[in-house]
Formats: C-alpha cells, sequence, structure tokens
C-alpha cells in the first residue's frame, strides 16, 4: 500500500514537474511570441522561396 | 461604290434617341416604350399601338452627374443612358422595361423611378429577373417575368392588346423587319460584299431605335438598292473580321475598324444582328408569347449565362459567323467595367487563339468613342498579322 | 474578496503599465507600442492582466492543439499540403491573425470571442485534414469520391440529405478563409488571373478565385460540381473557367437575382430539386428528407439563439461585439450551415454568457464605447480586423453587419415540400446577397436596421470594384443625410490590398471622426501606422 501511494506520488510528482515545465515553456513562447517571430521570419519566407520555385500547370 | 440613298438620313436619325420618326409615332399616338437589353424581346414591346426604343445616348461625352450616382468605377454605357435621361432625352417614353442583366443595368434602371429622371406623367418602369440557363426551369421563370412585368403591365397600364392575335401581329413584325436585315446582313457573306461593315451597322441600329413601321418602308428601299448595287471592283479590305462583344451603339467603331482595314462582317454583340434579326417560329400547339420567350432565351448570347450549354452556345455561334461571314480573326470587345465580357473575352481568346487557332485580338473601350490612338495602333497590328497569316497560307 | 483575487488584482497593480489600454489612458504607448513596424510581428504578446492573459493563453493552447490534431490526422496529406499549395502556407498566420482580431478585448467579450474563434479552427483543421487526404492530387483517400464540392457562396445545408456524401465549398480553404488571415495571398492569384488578360477593374475577390483556377491550386475530388450564381455578376462569370478547369459533370445553381419578389421562390426552389437531381444521377444516391430536417433542427436552433442575440446587441450590454460576431456568423452560415453538432453547442454557450452579461449591466470594452454602428456592405477581407480597429481607436462599436443578416427564416423539419421552400428562401439570402443584390430596397432597409439596433452610425463598406453597390452611392449618402445618421464610406478593394491599403480604409474613418466629428482618438498610437507587410 505504502510502495504504491509512494509509486503514486512519484508519479503524480513527475507528472506536475513536466506539467510545470510544458507550462513554463509554452507560457514563454505564447508571451514572447516566439512561435509567430518564428513563422513569420524563417518559415514563410523559407516556403515563399518555394513557391515563387514551383512550376505550376497554368491554363484556363 | 455609290453612296447609299438613306445612308445620311439613316446617319442623322442616331443622332439622338428622340428622333424625328419617334417624335412622329409620338405625336400619331403610339406608346413609345425603351428597353437596355436583348433580355426584353424587342418583339412585345411592337405590339399594335406600342414601339420599341432601345435606349442609346448618342454624342454623350460628359456623364458629371450620372457619375455623381453611380461613381466613375461603373459602366460608362450606363452612366450616359443616365446622364441622357437626366438631361431629358427619354422624355418621349411612356414605359422602361429593364432586365436585371447585369447589376449596372439594374441599378441605372432603378434610378429612372428613384430620381424621376423622364418627365413624361406616364412613366413607369419594371425590371424583369432575367434566366441564367437556358433549361425549362429558367423558360418558365422567364415566360412568369415576361408576363409579370412586361405584357401584364403594357395591358394594365397602358391599355395595350396582348392578345394572341396582338402577339402573333407583333411577330409578324418582327419577322418582317428582320427578314430585310437579315437579307442585307447576309451580303456581307461575299468575297466582295456591296456593302461596308459600317453601312450595316447603321442600318441594323436605326431598325432597332425607329419605329419599325416608319422604318421599314426605308429598309426595303435600301435593300432593293443594295441587290444592284455594284461593289468596289476589288475587295477594298486586307482582312475581313467579326466583332464579338457587349454594347456597342456607335456605327462609328466599326468605322474605326475598318479605317484600319478590316471589314466587319459579323456583328455579335448586343445591338448587332446576331442576335436579334433571327425569325420567330411557333412550335405547333406554342402561344404566341410562348414562343417569343423561347426564341429570345434560344438565341440570347449573353455572357452572363452560366450553363454548359449557353456558354458552349457563345462560341459555337461566332465559330459559325466566322465560317459563314469567312472572317480571318475575331474583335473582342468588352466595356469597360463590364463584369461579364471581362470574363468572357479572357476565355474566347483562349478557346479561339489556342483551341480553334482563329486569330483574335481584345480591346476594352469607354462608350463615347474618344481618344481612339490606342485602339487604332492595336487594330492596324492585328490586321497586319492577319494579313501575314493570309500571305503565309494561315500558317 | 478570496485570497487569490487579492493576489491577482495585486499583480495585475504591478503590471497595469504592460497593459496598452492602461498606456493609452496615460498617454504613455498603446496597442500599437509592441509592434515591429509595418510587419505584424508583435515582440510580445497583449497583457490583459492576469486572468484575461491566462485565459487568452489557454486558448492559444487549444488552437494549437487543434492544429496539432489536424497534421496528426494526416501527417503526409498535410506535409504535401503545405508543398504544393501556397495558400496552405498561409494558414501559418493563423495565430498572429488571431492576437490581431482580439486586441483590447477583456472580460466577457474575451471569452466569447475565443469561443467562436475556437469554433472555427477547430471545424477548418478537420476541413483541411479532410481534403487533403482525399485530394487525388497527393493520390485520392477514401472519401474522394462521397466529397463534392460546391461553390463557397451556395448554402451547403439542402446537402444534408446526402447523408453518405460530404459537401465541401471548393474556393474556402484556398481563398474564402485565407483571405483573411494574410493580406498578402490573394494578390498573387489575382496577378495570375490577370496575366491571363483580365482586367484589374473586376471585383478582386472572384479575380482571386480565378486565379486560383488557372494557377491550378484546387484540391480535386468529387464525382460532380455544383457551382452557383451567388452572389453576383463576376462570381457567375468565374464559373466558367471552374467549370473547365473541374472538369466534372457540371450542373450551376441558379437562385433568383431579384429575390425578395414571391415570383422568385418557386424559381430557387425549383433549381435546388434539380441540383438535388444533379446529386443523386452523378453520385448514384437517394435524397433523405430525414437526414436534412435532423441537420435543419440545427440550423434552426442556431438562427433562433441568433435571433436572441440580436436583442442583446440592441442595448449597450452585449458582450458578443465587433469581429467575434462577424466572422463566426458569416463562417458558421456560410460554410458550416447547420452541419456540424460543434457550432449549436457553442451558440448554446455563447448565449448562456450574453445572457449572464446582459443581467450584470457588462459593458464590453470598459464601456469606452462612443457610437453604435452598423456595418452594411461587403467588407474588406484583408482587413478583418478592422472592427477591432475602431472600436479600440474611435470607440466606435459595430453591433451588427450586413452579412450577419443572411438566410434567418427557419426550414421545416417535418415537411419536404416546405422544407425545400423554406431553404430557398434561405439560400436566396445568402452571403452578400440579401441586401446587396437584389434591388434598392434590400440596400435601402439599412437605415431601418440601424434605427432597430440603435445605431448612431453607419458604416458602408465601399468595394471599389462592386457594380452593385457603386451604383446606389449617392442614394445612399442623400438617405444618410436625410434621415440624420453619421455615415462613412469605407473605400477598400475586397481582396487587394494593393489598391487600396488598410490605411487607407482607417484614413476614411479618421478623416470622418477628426474633420466632422471633431473628436480624439482613444488610443492616438493607433490613428496612423503602417501595416503593410503584416498578414
Amino acid at each position: 500500500m505504502k510502495k504504491v501511494f509512494k509509486f503514486l506520488l512519484k508519479f503524480l510528482g513527475k507528472l506536475a514537474l513536466v506539467g510545470l515545465i510544458g507550462f513554463a515553456v509554452t507560457f514563454v513562447i505564447y508571451m514572447a511570441n516566439a512561435e509567430n517571430k518564428l513563422i513569420y521570419y524563417v518559415v514563410r519566407p523559407l516556403l515563399n522561396k518555394h513557391y515563387d520555385a514551383q512550376v505550376r500547370d497554368r491554363r484556363i | 461604290m455609290k453612296d447609299l440613298k438613306h445612308l445620311i438620313y439613316f446617319e442623322n436619325l442616331l443622332q439622338d434617341a428622340h428622333n424625328e420618326l419617334v417624335t412622329q409615332a409620338v405625336a400619331e399616338g403610339k406608346h413609345a416604350l425603351g428597353y437596355n437589353c436583348y433580355y426584353i424581346p424587342e418583339t412585345l414591346l411592337n405590339l399594335p399601338g406600342c414601339f420599341s426604343s432601345r435606349l442609346r445616348a448618342p454624342r454623350c461625352v460628359s456623364t458629371d452627374i450620372a457619375s455623381y450616382y453611380m461613381t466613375t468605377r461603373n459602366c460608362p454605357y450606363v452612366r450616359s443612358i443616365l446622364e441622357r435621361a437626366i438631361e431629358g432625352g427619354y422624355n418621349y417614353l411612356e414605359a422602361l422595361f429593364g432586365a436585371e442583366g447585369c447589376a449596372a443595368m439594374e441599378r441605372m434602371e432603378e434610378h429612372f423611378v428613384l430620381i424621376h429622371p423622364v418627365k413624361n406623367e406616364k412613366f413607369f418602369s419594371t425590371i424583369i429577373d432575367p434566366p441564367m440557363k437556358g433549361d425549362e426551369n429558367n423558360l418558365n421563370y422567364y415566360k412568369a417575368q415576361l408576363k409579370l412585368k412586361v405584357v401584364d403591365k403594357l395591358r394594365d397600364e397602358l391599355g395595350v392588346d396582348v392578345s394572341e392575335e396582338a402577339m402573333l401581329k407583333a411577330i409578324e413584325d418582327h419577322n418582317r423587319i428582320s427578314g430585310i436585315i437579315t437579307e442585307i446582313g447576309n451580303l456581307r457573306k461575299l468575297d466582295n460584299p456591296p456593302i461596308t461593315g459600317y453601312e450595316f451597322h447603321v442600318i441594323q441600329l436605326v431598325s432597332q431605335v425607329c419605329p419599325h413601321y416608319l422604318i421599314i418602308p426605308y429598309l426595303e428601299e435600301t435593300l432593293e438598292e443594295l441587290r444592284t448595287r455594284e461593289p468596289e471592283p476589288k475587295f477594298p479590305f486586307r482582312a475581313r473580321v467579326a466583332l464579338v462583344g457587349s454594347e456597342i451603339d456607335d456605327p462609328d467603331f466599326t468605322k474605326l475598324i475598318e479605317s484600319c482595314g478590316a471589314m466587319v462582317v459579323a456583328d455579335r454583340y448586343c445591338f448587332g444582328s446576331f442576335p436579334s434579326r433571327e425569325q420567330i417560329e411557333i412550335g405547333e400547339g406554342e402561344s404566341a408569347f410562348d414562343a417569343i420567350c423561347r426564341h429570345y432565351l434560344h438565341w440570347n448570347q449573353c455572357a452572363r449565362f452560366m450553363d454548359g450549354g449557353k456558354i458552349d452556345q457563345r462560341h459555337s455561334e461566332v465559330l459559325r459567323l466566322v465560317k459563314d461571314f469567312k472572317a480571318d480573326g475575331i474583335i473582342y470587345e468588352n466595356m469597360k467595367f463590364c463584369e461579364f465580357w471581362s470574363y468572357e473575352k479572357v476565355l474566347a481568346n483562349h478557346i479561339f487563339t489556342n483551341e480553334l487557332h482563329i486569330p483574335c485580338c481584345t480591346i476594352e473601350k469607354e462608350y463615347a468613342l474618344g481618344a481612339v490612338g490606342q485602339l487604332r495602333t492595336r487594330f492596324q497590328a492585328f490586321i497586319e498579322s492577319l494579313e501575314i497569316k493570309s500571305i503565309q497560307g494561315g500558317k | 474578496m478570496k485570497l487569490t483575487d487579492k493576489l491577482i488584482k495585486a499583480v495585475d497593480k504591478k503590471l497595469e503599465r504592460f497593459d496598452p489600454m492602461w498606456q493609452s489612458e496615460h498617454g504613455v504607448g498603446g496597442l500599437r507600442s509592441r509592434y515591429y513596424d509595418k510587419t505584424g510581428v508583435a515582440k510580445y504578446r497583449e497583457w490583459r492582466g492576469v486572468k484575461d492573459t491566462f485565459y487568452d493563453y489557454s486558448q492559444w493552447l487549444k488552437n494549437l492543439m487543434s492544429m496539432g490534431m489536424m497534421v496528426g490526422s494526416a501527417p503526409l496529406a498535410c506535409l504535401k499540403g503545405f508543398w504544393e499549395y501556397r495558400w496552405m502556407g498561409s494558414y501559418l498566420g493563423t495565430f498572429m491573425f488571431i492576437d490581431r482580431l482580439f486586441e483590447g478585448y477583456r472580460g466577457y467579450e474575451l471569452r466569447i470571442a475565443h469561443m467562436n474563434m475556437h469554433a472555427i479552427v477547430q471545424s477548418l483543421t478537420k476541413k483541411i485534414a479532410l481534403v487533403l487526404a482525399n485530394d487525388r492530387r497527393f493520390g485520392g483517400g477514401p472519401l474522394t469520391d462521397r466529397m463534392v464540392p460546391m461553390d463557397e457562396v451556395l448554402p451547403p445545408l439542402f446537402m444534408a440529405g446526402f447523408k453518405d456524401l460530404i459537401p465541401v465549398p471548393l474556393q474556402t480553404l484556398p481563398e474564402f478563409i485565407i483571405c483573411d488571415i494574410d493580406q498578402h495571398i490573394e494578390p498573387y492569384y489575382i496577378d495570375v488571373a490577370e496575366s491571363y488578360g483580365l482586367p484589374a477593374d473586376v471585383c478582386s475577390r472572384c479575380a482571386a478565385e480565378t486565379g486560383v483556377t488557372i494557377d491550378d491550386a484546387f484540391p480535386i475530388f468529387g464525382k460532380g460540381f455544383l457551382s452557383t450564381n451567388m452572389p453576383c455578376n463576376a462570381s457567375e462569370a468565374t464559373s466558367m473557367f471552374q467549370r473547365r478547369r473541374v472538369n466534372l459533370p457540371y450542373q450551376p445553381v441558379t437562385m433568383a437575382m431579384i429575390h425578395n419578389e414571391p415570383g422568385a421562390h418557386p424559381y430557387s426552389t425549383q433549381e435546388l430539386k434539380n441540383a438535388i437531381a444533379f446529386i443523386e444521377k452523378e453520385y448514384g444516391v437517394k435524397y433523405d428528407w430525414e437526414a436534412l430536417f435532423e441537420r435543419a433542427k440545427h440550423m434552426n436552433e442556431q438562427n433562433t439563439i441568433e435571433l436572441e442575440k440580436w436583442d442583446y446587441f440592441k442595448t449597450p450590454y452585449s458582450a458578443l461585439v465587433g469581429i467575434a460576431e462577424t466572422l463566426y456568423r458569416l463562417y458558421s452560415w456560410a460554410s458550416v450551415n447547420g452541419q456540424e453538432d460543434y457550432f449549436t453547442k457553442t451558440d448554446r454557450k455563447v448565449i448562456a454568457i450574453m445572457r449572464k452579461a446582459y443581467e450584470e449591466k457588462y459593458q464590453p470594452f470598459s464601456g469606452k464605447t462612443r457610437h453604435r454602428a452598423f456595418l452594411w456592405g461587403p467588407s474588406a477581407v484583408y482587413y478583418t480586423d478592422f472592427p477591432t480597429w475602431i472600436q479600440n481607436c474611435w470607440g466606435i462599436n459595430i453591433v451588427l453587419n450586413m452579412d450577419s443578416t443572411m438566410g434567418h427564416n427557419m426550414i421545416s423539419t417535418t415537411d419536404p415540400e416546405q422544407a425545400i421552400k423554406d431553404l430557398a428562401l434561405f439560400s436566396e439570402k445568402g452571403v452578400m446577397r440579401h441586401h446587396a443584390v437584389g434591388g434598392w430596397d434590400n440596400v435601402n432597409a439599412v437605415w431601418e436596421w440601424a434605427k432597430n439596433f440603435n445605431c448612431d452610425m453607419v458604416l458602408c463598406n465601399d468595394n471599389v470594384a462592386c457594380k452593385g453597390m457603386n451604383g446606389v452611392h449617392a442614394l445612399l449618402e442623400e438617405q444618410a443625410r436625410d434621415l440624420g445618421f453619421h455615415f462613412i464610406f469605407i473605400e477598400h478593394d475586397l481582396e487587394d490590398s494593393r489598391t487600396v491599403s488598410r490605411q487607407d480604409m482607417r484614413k476614411c474613418v479618421n478623416n470622418y471622426m477628426s474633420v466632422v466629428l471633431n473628436e480624439q482618438p482613444l488610443d492616438p498610437t493607433i490613428v496612423e501606422f503602417d501595416d503593410s507587410e503584416a498578414y
């Protein structure tokens, strides 16, 4: 019983830790607007480069 | 070629919507009925005691007041018509039968009711919701709209006889004037026609803007004259073109093309003879009214139609004209700000140039033919290319 | 007061100088202060106080999860989609888009706004995954032949009678939605269309659709294509290009244009019946009225709730405001149209909050509203956050917008013949159509709407390429003068931000507010700014 309780406590503790880290990381990303900066300054310019290089089947 | 006897008279009739024949018909107690669009069957407006007047605004160079109402970003044809109405140019009208053929047209026609530009106490106006497909449901809707907003209105507001006999008479009138115009127009199929595209344009226009019973004698005389008219010794043009597009009611536009060296042999545009001068045939068991509706829906070539059958008909009809009238190429025109013809022009240009290999030139124009330098250059270049192609044996 | 509340209050007090609303009130900045110039990229997210910031954060996570689920449900198809379609890249701007829309939102209005937005996000992400996973371009999927490409402005509710088929508005993903998110995407497609000779003066929405068609950027699926004449001229004309490109059996569903007359409805009813017959033939399925009734019940409930919302809109205590209302109604009506339970559930939750807020006499935007405006005419989709800007800058609350008034009649859930008639009426009054098409009376109805919703102002979207609305320009102005409304024409070019920029649109309002009404802005940092490079 004690063992199970200990395991549960450990598990919940780990879960809380992961949750806390998860929260900290995502909240920092959120507040710093990091994902939007990454998309705007890195991802989209790369994608646009690719789109501009595409040969499309343009016709009426 | 010797000048046509009535050409100058016809040209003068086109100087004003309220011309001398219109004045005469009104003085004789006929009901003057205005319309703008092929969706309103001309035939219905020529029931006994009435005459049709397809609205033009010749010599309209400024549309200041109409632009105040509709902005400068709208179709110059509708602005010119509204301007002319505000100027009092259509005070002879007892009615305007409109069609929601396009948004600009519908808004312009609404102004005829909302700001009362026509100073005629009898004046009234209706607007039909015209069909967009050629199927049975759309034919039924077309009939219902025309009955409600044209036929019943003529009967109730003006006391016009709308009986079967009256309809048959209107068809007879239509077929008579159309027969004359078609015979004149068919002369353009000849290798060296005794008529120019400009002359035909003038003749076709007077048939649409003058009371039929007053203009027919002149048209018949002109036909007679053309039957024996000697053409130029040699075909005076460098190429033959079909003119296709939206609203063209200025014969000077045709003259411009011809002055660049190409004869306009076929006129497939609003105000042209394709469509408008086909014979109305009454089917077995069909009423005259039903025949009129069916006829106008079948022949209508408006770029507004959406079903595959009508879209394809637009192109097959132009192809037929190109073949029948031996055109070397096609000039596709659209009025500035015209949504429908802007799109149709792109599609048709692709189909004719790339799929059917018929040379095509697309242009956009204002209603009033002002600065024509750019157009002239375009036409000259196109005609030159047709000529080169002809010299190279069509390659 | 509870301890946590006390703590939150203390933190809020401590951090209030980071709140742009506080900054503008104290003359030390404002909503624009946290942005990099031109880009629309914020240096950091808006601090809205502890509760609202954490709520906004939680909703950000929720939306992030929806997107993760989209990719997770069809990873390869999504990757291929990003690689193949230019418009897919633009969906990456969604978070920036949401942030932009809800700037300055707090309390109840923020909660409702996010509920509505999440409904859209979860629906749209599922739709993207569905379409890409069944796109013939990528090899197709199990549902490819059960999907029905339809024109985006043909209300799809009537298709609910085909319970095994999935109607998919064809233009929604590449054009109808994405143009709201990224102002730079549609100009690309417009240029494609113009490079084929299309004049620049046609409606830019339709030019963009044509560009997508020519550029071969529609997903490929289905066995028959339903197009439509709605809402207006150019949209009709685009269909002939789509007919060729989609290259499937094709049925245009042409609803009456002059739709405010009794004669119009039998015609439109028959058009819907013909469309049903077409689908039955092409897909080899039978129409099931019971299946229709099931979804019609949802649409009816949503419309019933919508009508109740309108009652709150008439008061200063509506917690559903501006773009949160507009965008949700547009998506839920035009794209979902009663077919997803989630929207009915969202409506139920939202109306509950609205009732509560009304009872509490809660005024959104801290009661800073100075004018109540009705927004008329089709809006500029490249400036979706315009209602947010006008509220934050000048205190003008857009109470309701024209397109929110579309099809709100009830559909019979027992009688097939009556149901199809109801659907015809419902469909005739679709997006950009109910009041913009069909005659002057429909346009002129604006004053009655504005009066009923206690508005002192009418904002009229002036799409420079809309021939129909241009055609009543002076009449509208004269009516506004006669009836005593504040009236502003806001010029725009619907999907082409190059013709009339967002700043040009703001200028129309700025001029009126400062010159005619002699008012001072609530937040001077957003009166004039350059966001030309923002999504």
